[in-house]
């Protein structure tokens, strides 16, 4: 499964419904959740399989790759 | 701190938590029951279609305070529109009916009032109740009991308990801190979209419409919402399609048969969720730690329902749990086994039959035949004489 690249996930917060679907399909252990009940923004995900957004019903996630992003702000 | 030592703690207070927290209580056991919410129920991620049944066999009387609309039957369609009705009002008149001395068949409850009602009942039968206070983990310990760390305004805290329940729902953690194969398969999860809206009209039914063209993998419903409204949604598999639950409840409004009668609908409220359509957990239990309700995975595969099965799991859990420990048995993953097959023996071994009536029609390749098995085995499931009438 982890063979990919890392990439850090997007979510688009105006088409959100907080519906947890990423959460209830993501593989990560226990905690990879943003303070929105979503699945994380603020680390990358090694596994990057991208079921989240498959699962998404109003396709808000979006991904780019880790090591492009800053997390020093 | 002889305060923070409890039999149980319930991390989440849905229809599974409140009602395992209920029955525990009543039965002696010291209950924590923790919610991260500040509302329960809200944002809402649920239709609400609980039989009347499901209610009254956990003690619940069915109230105005959460009840949206009585229901009396259902009308299932296959993907031309074609149609099956099973309106009790008709198959058993004397028994079903809105007049005096009938009783509806079920009900669309709205999430936010029900669950705000289960947790006070629990409440009433001594349960302690915390919101705003969110699980963040847990550690079984050698005397017995297990610590469980917990974030409550902001604020650590660590209780004491014998037993963990996670009933923290379809986004479960729980599980994952027991390193329990909690893993929903892709193919087996439903993204959900569904609106209220103004100007569609109902008849006291649930309407289920099947088909691969309208809804891939799962199904599209209309139901009464109360006060002249209704609810139109849908979930589909992702990967039976190629684009989203959006997109698919948008083709549905607009360009299925229902066309014309949803030609003025307008929309009140947005909501979704995941819909798992999968088998039960394998194993439900580790040391000092059960799992009931969606984070156990108790939904039916064939409807996708939930409450019924939440509130029936909480049922046993707190009658196991208040009958095991009540009798000072050591709360190992090993005597904790026994509720799992407790819970088999009531209700799972015919979820997992369920499940595999499901995976035997989507197994098909070719989509009209399933379509059929689908159309014919969801009318035969809602039936008067269906064998499964108890989930
Ligand atoms: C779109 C949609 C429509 C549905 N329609 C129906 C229907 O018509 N009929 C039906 O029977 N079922 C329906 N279901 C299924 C039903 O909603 C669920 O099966 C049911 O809610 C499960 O109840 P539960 O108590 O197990 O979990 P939940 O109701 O999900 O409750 C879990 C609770 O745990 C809390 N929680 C989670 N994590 C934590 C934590 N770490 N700390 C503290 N609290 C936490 C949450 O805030 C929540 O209150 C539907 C589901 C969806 C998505
Ligand atoms: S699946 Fe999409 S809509 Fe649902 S909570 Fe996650 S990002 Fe938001």
């Amino acid at each position: 499964m982890s063979n990919k690249e890392p990439v850090i996930f997007t979510i688009g917060w105006n088409a959100c419904i907080n519906c947890g679907a990423c959460v209830a399909i993501c593989p990560q252990e226990a905690g990879f959740i943003s303070a929105f009940d979503t699945i994380a923004v603020d680390r990358p995900c090694d596994i990057a399989c991208l079921l989240c957004e498959d699962i998404c019903p109003v396709s808000t996630i979006s991904h780019s790759p880790a090591n492009l992003t800053s997390f020093a702000r | 701190m002889p305060d923070s030592q409890y039999d149980l703690v319930i991390i989440g207070s849905g229809p599974a938590g409140s009602t395992t927290a209920r029955f525990a209580a009543q039965q002696g056991l010291k209950v924590l029951l923790v919610d991260k919410r500040q509302e329960l129920g809200a944002p809402i991620q649920c239709s609400g279609a609980v039989s009347r049944h499901a209610l009254e066999e956990v003690g619940i009387t069915p109230d105005a305070e959460f009840i949206h609309e009585p229901i009396y039957g259902f009308g299932i369609y296959n993907e031309k529109g074609d149609s099956t009705v099973i309106d009790y009002r008709r198959l058993k008149a004397d028994e079903y009916g809105p007049e005096e001395g009938k009783k509806p068949l079920g009900y669309v409850v709205d999430r936010r009032r029900f669950d705000r009602y289960l947790m006070t009942q629990a409440e009433r039968a001594g349960v302690e109740v915390w919101l705003k206070t969110e699980g963040l983990s847990y550690k079984p310990g050698s005397n017995g009991s297990c610590e469980v760390f917990l974030r409550r305004f902001n604020q650590e805290i660590t209780v004491n308990a014998r037993v963990l329940v996670g009933a923290d729902g379809l986004q479960s953690q729980v599980g994952k801190w027991a390193g329990l194969r909690t893993h929903i398969k892709i193919t087996e999860l439903a993204s959900c979209l569904q609106f209220i809206v103004d100007q569609v009209e109902t008849e006291g039914l649930l309407e289920i419409i099947t088909g691969h063209e309208w809804a891939p993998g799962g199904y599209a419903w209309v139901f009464p919402k109360g006060y002249g409204y209704a609810e139109i949604g849908l979930g589909v598999i992702p990967t039976m399609t190629d684009r989203n639950a959006q997109w698919h409840l948008d083709r549905f409004i607009h360009h299925s048969f229902f066309k014309e009668r949803f030609k003025n609908s307008r929309i009140l409220e947005i909501q979704g969720g995941g819909v798992p359509l999968a088998s039960p957990l394998r194993t439900q239990y580790a040391d000092n730690l059960i799992l009931v309700g969606d984070a156990a995975r108790h939904v039916n595969p064939i409807t996708g329902g939930g409450i019924h099965t939440a509130l029936s799991g909480g049922y046993i859990a707190g009658n196991f749990l208040a009958g095991f420990l009540n009798q000072g048995k050591a709360p190992t993953a090993q005597n904790l086994e026994g509720y799992q097959n407790c819970w088999l023996e009531e209700l799972g071994n015919k979820m997992w039959k369920l499940y595999e009536v499901k995976t035997e029609i989507f197994r098909k390749n070719d989509l009209a035949e399933r379509d059929i098995q689908l159309y014919q085995t969801m009318a035969s499931y809602f039936s008067p004489d269906s064998e499964y009438k108890k989930i």
